[in-house]
């Protein structure tokens, strides 16, 4: 017995008790059902979600803690000394019974596992049946209950309802502790970080090199923690970003929505779209194989020493991503000028052209200057492209043919590999993530409120 | 309200399969240096191909980091094997010792050359050791002394003709790995720490202060002109393809892989002839920066995790890491015949490891 | 020259000055019209430049050199398939020198090779994924134990690269990975009509392998699946739930205010912190296995949780009030009315949204990096709780690979990624085309 059979169990049980409230409540009243406060199957749900509720709770539990509890158990069933420890920790053991319990006697031979093995295996069928009838026994309880208290006046609509209500706002508050966790962790490792290395130096200092001793005896790495050049190297690449994806997408959406046809939008707006849906790492790609020795050959034949890791090639890649989201964010700005404005402006004579700049542009600007701002923040918080095509080096330059690094490449490197949690340079990468956290949600509000802003004048 | 209903059963058949029961681990994982990478993940492959085991599981963490994951406690939660391009260090049993993983079984593999490459289109160089240490240490001697205690000034070099005008007048950029690397730890400790031994007066400082000898040999310049390039040696030798200043540290099987865009300096060792990274060379001991491969077991889950001594036996079988195994293909340098039996039979013994 | 101004008489349209000042608004009207046109050009343009780019270097990637061979199959070395059972004689196939085999059928076409070295550097035309591609081939067939066959084997990669021409034969020698004498071999094999570049299913059917030529993407769509199974069935309903509570429930409160402040910057917040959150939170503190589906899964479902609650707010804003005013006319309670009349309706939307979520989660890197979803995963992967890498972490670990071959592989890649995102959006599509009403 599995617990997804107990789980099956417990919902044909919840369908039982479904039926039967249903039945009850009719037989309450004879079968007349105008003389119930609600509907019969809103006694079939009460009685159901009476049902399922601490059932799933008590295999929830199980699931949770039941598992501890037989290891425990079983370790306690090895004899002292049995098997050959050596100081080893239970665990190990644990491992070998599980993979006893698993595969038999395949793999392990030593005969104490494989008896604790039985142990457990019995054990735990036990505990299944225990469990089983103990999650059956709640939901017949439940049912017992529910049943008991269906008479005509019974308000079973209002219980369902008030329960689903308790369901709907359990499901918001999922989103605010998503924010909550996100800003513990970051807080909280972050705050370790800062006990070794301080703040002001964080944030000022002009020198990063993480290089931390990973050893008592390693010497030649005084760690510096300076995150000025990251800051300064992912600010480059947005600008650079912004350069290409401000100009193109902007003008994309002043054609797309004063100047093409049906028919161009209707090609353009998807092609827009797909360019979009591309998966960052495909650009990262794109950007390391194929546009960074591009340019790179490019600045050769006209005598310019471009890194093969130029700020300008991840930029230019980034800003091509960016460019439909700037497109279709001011697209929607644009659209949201009243027609009023532009159809006077072209009655005076204007032209087109004019009526955009003199007119629809000013009206719009909000709504472009909140989609830019949404792009910036979009683009510092990039990743797989600048991990990809960007390099290692904290220069604190401002030549785009130069290599320089980011916030999100040094989380990167900082990460992947040596994962605990006390050295500084782990934790700098919780800090940096804080900073990109604090300063993505700054260019977030900012934009809300300039869209705010804008929607007061003309609703 | 069908719907709802499917949304129940999904949503409870999800619930009864994430945790049946806690899940045991019958896959061997490894982790630890970029080096060894390429060869553990071919014997990975072929074991999981040729028995009736799972394919390990290998992540590429750097040999400190491997160790430090390693060291980290016994338990299905920490990994059974990692690989290193250095010898374990004392500090690192020691580490291990004190989370409770008392037995190592130690496997030499084979040898790797750190070799100083640069593109096929850059100039070529021939480098001494202290060429090495004088582009790359924090301090240099004072230009006219034999360095020493008070005749070591932060390192003025910008350019290789500075250090000698043999060299080409090009700017200083080496990308290497960082500290989690055993390929750092292997270059300063054959290129660094002996090329400063080259000026008699950081020779002295050995025997007088230790501590600040190792300070002056070990540590590497931090002003840009070393760049940590990661622990993954491909990007390097991606970075020096389109680079050309760009002079890359990394494995000789890199080199090996790579051979057709790169090319290797020769190295001298003090006033010797300059070697060829070259697979005779490295093997015989020639080439001055030459070091061993290892992997290391934690015996505590030798029986515990399925298939560790069986993939034992496949990394120290003929076919795997002789002359003619597969792992020769990948630009492993083989161990001398005599060296692979003893290490066989000592890790087909579980043979713990002992520093002393 | 000064031209009296005439602000007080009508304007002379006619007049010099006039048309060359309408010349130059038009000019203008033209480069502007211009320039707009332009950037959608070239915005099309680098779409075009980036799918053809990859498609151009992937094709070759579903694609693979094999030789044709004629082996011995001899009892001796595989074992007697009618004097054992299948798992003995499987066994048996296994442990045999298969690579022997092809060397000695080498020996014949090549009778002038004879030293042992140069015997070694024949045997590496081939992959080793000829051993497995033997033993498989004998266990499904036992009767040809035996015989002579002509099998098409795999050609190694290097030789692939070659027939393929992504390997430069005009440079010198020592310039590349393939030398003058392998390249007469090939020469031969191609005379004689044995050389051939096939349709290779391994691509689409085997895990990973540190061979380009037989490394194959399916394990990591089935990470992937795996892992976006997870995040569906956490981000949907919970998706929703909430986005029903917000829109038909929530009194105007302050903390409803905040939830929906929340919201919107969360989905602003950088992919990579979703990541860090996963790390520190599933795994730091509630030791969930490194490297699993389930834990990606949750990640990846906290990360698609706003798109799908934004989606799914507008498409229930979109229902008419009428319909529920109509509903609750009629006797409905509010929940009645939402679960029986606005959900219904709003439903194509919502799964619209929920699907543009779930390809968003399908193309993300970044925060299955932090989790560890980065290893060397041969198998495929088998539950929610076991190792397992995505597809967009495959093509970023083949994207670092140093073997030249991987760079088609991972274009090959990204053709099945984008496949599944553009199936995945087509659906989407075709959905919001047949349910779309117009109120």
């Amino acid at each position: 017995m599995t617990s997804s059979a107990i789980s099956v169990i417990i919902l044909l049980l919840s369908l039982a008790a479904f039926a039967a409230g249903r039945q009850r409540s009719l037989a309450t009243v004879g079968g007349r059902r105008s003389d119930l406060h609600s509907l019969p199957r809103h006694y079939g749900y009460f009685a159901a979600s009476l049902v399922i509720l601490p059932s799933t709770l008590i295999l929830v539990l199980w699931l949770t803690f039941g598992d501890f509890v037989l290891e425990r158990m079983t370790m306690n069933s090895i004899p002292e000394g049995a098997v050959a420890t050596e100081g080893v920790e239970d665990h190990l053991v644990l491992n070998r019974v599980r993979i006893a319990v698993d595969q038999g006697d395949r793999v392990e031979k030593d005969p104490t596992i494989l008896a604790a093995a039985k142990f457990y295996r019995e054990a735990h069928g036990e505990a299944v049946w225990v469990t089983f009838a103990a999650a059956l026994l709640a939901g017949l309880a439940g049912l017992a209950f529910a049943l008991k208290a269906t008479s005509p006046e019974f308000r079973a609509r209002n219980k369902v309802e008030t329960i689903m209500r308790v369901v709907l706002i359990a499901c918001s508050t999922l989103a605010v502790l998503t924010t909550v966790g996100i800003v513990a962790s970051l807080l909280f490792e972050s705050l370790r970080f800062f006990q070794q290395v301080p703040i002001s130096e964080f944030l000022f200092g002009l020198k990063w090199s993480p290089q931390t001793a990973l050893r008592a005896d390693q010497v030649g790495s005084s760690g510096a923690f300076g995150a000025v050049p990251l800051f300064a190297g992912t600010l480059l690449i947005s600008l650079l970003a912004m350069a290409v994806a401000g100009p193109i997408g902007l003008l994309a959406a002043i054609y797309l929505t004063q100047y093409a046809s049906g028919r161009v939008r209707a090609v353009a707006k998807p092609a827009l779209e797909i360019l979009a849906g591309v998966p960052t790492v495909v650009y990262g790609f794109f950007a390391a194989l194929t546009i960074a020795p591009l340019f790179r050959d490019m600045g050769l034949s006209v005598g310019l020493d471009i890194a093969s890791e130029s700020a300008l090639a991840a930029g230019v890649v980034m800003g091509i991503m960016i460019i439909p989201f700037v497109s279709s964010l001011s697209d929607d700005a644009i659209t949201a000028v009243p027609r009023s404005l532009s159809d006077g402006s072209l009655a005076l004579g204007a032209t087109p052209s004019e009526t955009i700049r003199k007119v629809i542009l000013p009206a719009a600007l909000p709504g472009i200057v909140g989609a830019f701002l949404l792009a910036v923040s979009r683009a510092v918080g990039e990743t797989m492209i600048v991990v990809m095509a960007a390099g290692m080096q904290p220069n604190l330059t401002a030549n785009p043919f130069e290599a320089v690094t980011t916030v999100t490449v040094q989380i990167v490197a900082l990460l992947t590999g040596d994962q605990e949690f006390d050295s500084a340079k782990t934790l700098s990468a919780f800090a940096l993530g804080l900073v990109l956290f604090v300063v993505t949600l700054f260019f977030n509000m900012i934009a809300i409120r300039v869209v705010r802003k804008y929607r007061e004048i003309y609703d | 309200m069908k719907k709802y209903l499917l949304g129940t059963i999904a949503a409870l058949a999800f619930i009864g399969s994430t945790g049946a029961h806690a899940q045991s681990r019958d896959q061997i994982r490894i982790v630890g240096s970029s080096t060894v990478f390429p060869f553990s993940t071919a014997v990975a492959e072929e074991f999981g191909r040729t028995t009736n085991f799972k394919a390990p599981i290998v992540e590429s963490t750097g040999s400190g980091g491997g160790l430090k994951l390693f060291c980290g406690g016994v338990g299905t939660a920490h990994p059974d094997i990692t690989n290193s391009s250095r010898r374990i260090k004392q500090s690192e049993v020691d580490m291990c010792a004190a989370n409770g993983v008392s037995e190592i079984v130690e496997m030499k593999i084979g040898f790797d050359g750190i070799v100083m490459a640069a593109a096929k289109t850059s100039p070529s160089m021939t480098l001494a050791l202290h060429h090495i240490y004088l582009a790359l240490a924090a301090q240099v001697p004072a230009p006219g002394t034999d360095g020493g205690e008070g005749h070591l000034i932060p390192n003025p070099f910008k350019r290789w003709n500075e250090i000698d005008p043999s060299l080409p007048n090009e700017e200083i950029v080496v990308l290497g790995p960082p500290p989690t690397s055993g390929t750092r730890d292997a270059f300063v400790e054959l290129a660094l720490e002996v090329g400063c031994d080259f000026f008699k007066g950081n020779a002295a400082l050995k025997k007088s202060n230790e501590n600040k000898h190792k300070q002056v040999c070990q540590t590497v310049r931090e002003d840009g002109a070393y760049v940590e390039a990661g622990e993954n040696d491909n990007l390097i030798v991606q970075k020096l393809q389109a680079d050309g200043r760009a002079v890359g540290v990394f494995g000789y099987s890199f080199l090996d892989q790579n051979s057709d865009v790169l090319q290797a300096f020769p190295v001298a060792k003090d006033d010797a002839e300059a070697v060829e990274p070259t697979f005779e060379a490295i093997s015989s001991g020639d080439y001055p920066v030459s070091r061993s491969l290892y992997v290391y077991v934690k015996k505590a889950h030798v029986g515990v995790v399925p298939g560790i001594k069986e993939f034992l036996t496949e990394f120290t079988s003929e076919a795997t890491w002789g002359d003619m195994g597969y792992l020769a293909d990948r630009g492993l340098i083989p161990l001398p015949e005599d060296e692979r039996a003893t290490v066989a039979e000592d890790v087909a013994a579980l043979k713990p490891l002992s520093l002393k | 020259m000064t031209t009296p101004s005439k602000i007080d008489s009508p304007t002379l349209w006619d007049s010099k000055e006039m048309q060359r000042r309408t010349a130059r608004r038009y000019r203008q009207e033209r480069i502007f019209r211009a320039a707009g046109l332009g950037a959608v050009a070239i915005s099309a343009l680098f779409l075009v430049v980036l799918l053809g780019n990859i498609i151009s270097q992937g094709t070759g990637g579903f694609f693979q050199t094999y030789i044709e061979t004629e082996v011995e199959l001899p009892v001796k070395v595989l074992g007697d398939p009618r004097t054992m059972t299948p798992e003995e004689f499987a066994n048996s196939v296994r442990r045999a020198n298969m690579l022997g085999l092809v060397a000695k059928s080498l020996e014949e076409t090549f009778p002038e090779v004879t030293s042992r070295s140069e015997k070694r550097a024949l045997i590496k035309i081939f992959s080793t994924g000829v051993r497995g591609q033997l033993a498989q081939f004998v266990t499904e067939n036992p009767n040809v134990v035996g015989t002579r066959q002509k099998l098409w084997l795999l050609a190694s990669d290097d030789i692939d690269q070659v027939v393929k021409g992504n390997i430069d034969t005009e440079t010198d020698e020592g310039d590349r990975r393939v030398s003058d004498r392998e390249l007469a071999w090939l020469q031969k094999l191609e005379d004689a009509g044995r050389v051939d570049v096939k349709f290779h299913t391994t691509f689409l059917t085997s895990g990973d392998s540190r061979n380009p030529e037989m490394a194959g993407v399916w394990g990591a769509v089935v990470g992937s699946a795996l892992t976006l199974f997870v995040t569906l069935i956490l981000a949907f309903p919970v998706g929703v739930l909430t986005a029903i509570y917000l829109e038909e429930f929530a009194p105007q409160n302050r903390f409803t205010d905040f939830l929906e402040i929340n919201i919107n910057n969360l989905a602003a917040v950088p992919s990579i912190v979703f990541g860090l959150l996963g790390l520190a939170v599933f795994i730091g503190t509630m030791h969930l296995p490194r490297s699993a589906p389930l834990v990606g899964g949750f990640t990846l479902a906290l990360m698609t949780l706003p798109t799908i609650i934004i989606a799914s707010r507008a498409a229930i804003k979109a229902v008419p009030p009428s319909i529920r005013d109509a509903a609750r006319g009629l006797g409905a309670s509010p929940m009645q009315v939402i679960f029986h009349h606005v959900l219904p309706l709003a439903m194509p939307g919502i799964l619209t949204g929920t699907i543009i979520g779930m390809a968003q989660a399908l193309g993300e890197t970044a925060p299955l990096l932090m989790i560890g979803m980065v290893a060397f995963i041969v198998d495929i992967p088998s539950g929610i709780t076991g190792a397992a890498t995505a597809l967009p972490v495959q093509v970023y670990l083949w994207a670092d690979s140093p073997e030249r071959a991987f760079a088609e592989k991972t274009s090959a890649a990204i053709m099945v990624l984008l496949f599944f995102l553009i199936m995945m959006n087509a659906v989407a599509i075709k959905l919001r085309q047949k349910f779309e009403r117009k109120w």
